[in-house]
């Protein structure tokens, strides 16, 4: 039976490399249909191929080829510039896609029925990335991560802290572990996108209504901008550094996955990062005690949203040769049984409505608020990729230099706006 | 045409033809879209010079020569002192001669990320352990979270692992000095230091500056032991000017932008190579 099926991909990927050869855009003679699939989570390949082998037993005739690579930001790129846009395909939600789906890359998928189900909260979040044109919808999100506060509830209880809800009583929670001897958070300052978790949440909740649209139309001129992050970002800048002023000695030195053993092992009471790191922090110690609560950004509760990003977007090529075929599969990659066994494999928010509640303890303190709609856009989907800005940030926080950092966020914006004149939001 | 310049032709013409094709239509597609706004796939315009005006004015990208010059300069002479001294001892009649020029060797051996990773590893925590049990403050953390002190990590790497090329080069020039100017100059009463300065380095001249622009030319192309080390950090500190390039042109989606930059420093580094090649071979000794 193994040997059978060793056969079968042999066979399989010898096909696909003649199809390759011969330019995709050849039928196969018989009628069965093979899709492309694009799928860029290389933790996430074992899922889906079990997911594929279930999709391919309920459609006989439609056959789904996964294709995983390292760097998949860049890797579909290259198949981009040779005009090979996969049948379906999987990508992170980030400003990457968006700048992908403003090229109109990707088919509409508005009139998908899986599309009626997504939390309106979270296909605009994912449509302010970028799209092709106002009315489309270039990807349908799968699973959602969001970003809050890790915490030990041990340590907390200990410590008779209950779980903060504004900004003061998250600054008095750090004090009392710190004045009783216990890191209250542990930073991880050796790699630099380890900074912008906090970044986003203060962001999110504490930067102007629509500011990153005000910034784009503003165009290349910073002196007639009615925003800008020097103006509007002091109170980020402010509170990102008090968050960070409590860093445990030597955090410059430290990276993430020894941040993950040391807060797995209860070695500081809360760990600045997202639904993202519990996987990682279970994996480094079985045993941890895991939960979480949204940032409490401001000192009205009623303010606190949790940053959330779309971890895996669905989307279809736009030119796709078989396309009732893709989409079958796309709605049954969204179907309500897939998304949940996904979410809750991979500890992921699922972002429909008829989803079932969320299971793990350590992430339901962010559920209610997700579920809900209190949730906000990652700021830096916004910002070109070709702003560092993880590395910027994590030069402010260790310099503290505050006019300097905002100021470089400005002329890094503005040089790029001067650069990109032609391709700026075109929505 | 005789029978010997036509081989000449059959072994030339092939190897032209696969460099013109994998080397220059590349490079020349590459300078093309250097007038463009590509951003490595979809639509385009042409730009013109926009991109070369737009580059002059990016202080990240003038930091980056700013940092890759001042760490190339500084590697490149470390490289050449330390390499000439190891050379000098590895060719003096010492016992296990042999052994010992294997084991210098060996650093250009291993593959730069993998010196990179253990070296950092180094930096981040068998070194501040060091520092922190001597009470030296500046050594107690790492030095590559350090702005002001990361890129001497970089140079330290960086020099290790190419002393050992650098090494062999000035071994094979000093096997070229014959060995009765050594007893001549003996005779005539020359200290150690007057037949190193009036015979040893005169007539290695064409190795020192091979070794030379050899060494700048790798240190300006630094990327891989950066990568390894501190990712262009802290901050854009140790960003290096091929980084800037990579990040912005292929993670950044600005093809267009970047391939200005790799065009103005491809020029950058061959003025680099020929003033350096000109003003060291004035100074070689002729015989």
């Amino acid at each position: 039976m193994f040997h059978l099926k060793q056969v079968r991909a042999k066979a399989l990927s010898a096909a696909l490399a003649a199809a390759l050869l011969t330019s995709c855009a050849a039928p196969p003679a018989e009628d069965e249909v093979t899709l492309s699939f694009f799928q860029f989570k290389p933790e996430a390949v074992k899922e889906f191929a079990g997911l594929i082998d279930e999709f391919e037993a309920a459609n006989p005739g439609i056959r789904v080829l996964q294709n995983n690579v390292p760097d998949p930001d860049t890797a579909i790129r290259t198949l981009l510039v040779k005009n090979k846009t996969p049948d379906v395909l999987t990508l992170n939600g980030n400003a990457s896609f968006g700048l992908l789906a403003r090229a109109c890359v990707f088919a509409d998928l508005s009139q998908e029925p899986a599309a009626r189900d997504v939390l309106p909260a979270v296909q605009d979040i994912l449509n302010a990335n970028g799209r092709c044109s106002g009315s489309e919808i270039n990807g349908l999100p799968m699973a959602n991560n969001a970003s809050g506060v890790l915490y030990n509830p041990e340590l907390f209880a200990k410590y008779g802290v209950s779980v903060p809800r504004t900004w003061d009583e998250l600054i008095a929670a750090a004090e009392t572990f710190k004045a009783n001897g216990v890191a209250p958070f542990y930073m991880t300052l050796k790699d630099a996108w380890t900074t912008s978790p906090a970044l986003v949440n203060l962001a999110a909740q504490l930067q102007p209504e629509g500011f990153f649209d005000r910034l784009t139309a503003a165009g290349a001129d910073r002196n007639t901008s009615p925003v800008s992050f020097s103006r509007d970002y002091q109170e980020v800048a402010d509170k990102l550094l008090q968050l960070f002023h409590y860093a445990q000695p030597g955090a410059a030195g430290v990276d993430y996955a020894t941040g993950n053993k040391a807060f797995a092992d209860g070695k500081s009471a809360m760990y600045l990062n997202g639904s993202f790191a519990v996987p990682a922090i279970r994996a480094a110690n079985p045993d941890a005690r895991i939960a979480s609560f949204p940032y409490p950004v401001t000192n009205n509760p009623g303010n606190v949203t949790v940053v959330s990003g779309v971890d895996v977007v669905l989307a279809m090529g736009r030119d796709t040769p078989h396309r009732a075929e893709a989409q079958k599969f796309i709605n049954f990659l969204m179907s309500k049984d897939v998304i949940d066994k996904y979410a809750k494999n991979q500890s992921a928010f699922a972002p429909i409505r008829s989803a079932a509640p969320q299971q793990d303890t350590a992430l339901r303190g962010l559920a209610s608020y997700f579920t809900s709609g209190k949730v906000d856009g990652y700021m830096d989907h916004r910002l070109p990729p070709s702003i560092p800005l993880v590395n910027i940030t994590q030069q402010f926080v260790l310099d503290g230099d505050k006019s300097r950092y905002l100021n470089t966020l400005d002329n890094e914006w503005f040089k790029v706006a001067a650069r990109m004149p032609n391709r700026g939001d075109q929505q | 045409m005789t029978h010997s310049t036509k081989a000449f032709y059959w072994m030339a013409v092939p190897a032209l033809l696969l460099f013109v094709v994998l080397h220059t239509i590349p490079v020349v597609t590459g300078m093309f879209f250097s007038l463009t706004d590509y951003a490595g796939y979809g639509k385009w315009n042409f730009v013109g010079l926009q991109n070369y005006v737009s580059l002059f004015k990016d202080d990240r990208v003038l930091a980056s020569y700013g940092f890759t010059f001042l760490f190339a300069i500084t590697a490149t002479v470390i490289v050449n002192v330390l390499a000439l001294g190891i050379a000098m001892l590895l060719n003096a009649r010492i016992k296990f001669r042999t052994a010992f020029r294997g084991i210098f060797f060996i650093p250009n051996v291993l593959a730069v990320l993998i010196i990179g990773y253990v070296f950092n590893f180094i930096f981040s925590n068998s070194l501040p352990l060091l520092g922190q049990s001597l009470g030296l403050d500046w050594l107690s953390t790492s030095i590559l979270a350090n702005k002001d002190l990361a890129w001497l990590g970089i140079v330290a790497v960086s020099a290790w692992q190419s002393i050992a090329f650098s090494v062999i080069l000035y071994l094979a020039g000093l096997q070229t000095i014959p060995a009765e100017l050594y007893e001549a100059a003996g005779l005539d009463g020359a200290s150690y230091w007057r037949q190193f300065s009036s015979i040893t380095f005169p007539m290695i001249g064409a190795f020192f500056t091979i070794n030379m622009v050899l060494a700048l030319k790798g240190f300006l192309q630094a990327f891989d032991q950066i990568v390894a080390l501190t990712n262009g950090g802290p901050g854009t500190s140790t960003e290096s000017v091929a980084m800037v390039i990579f990040r912005g042109g292929f993670q950044g989606g600005e093809f267009g932008y970047q391939m200005a930059n790799s065009v103005v420093y491809l020029l950058v580094i061959v003025a680099v190579s020929v003033i350096q090649l000109r003003t060291l071979q004035r100074k070689e000794a002729d015989f």
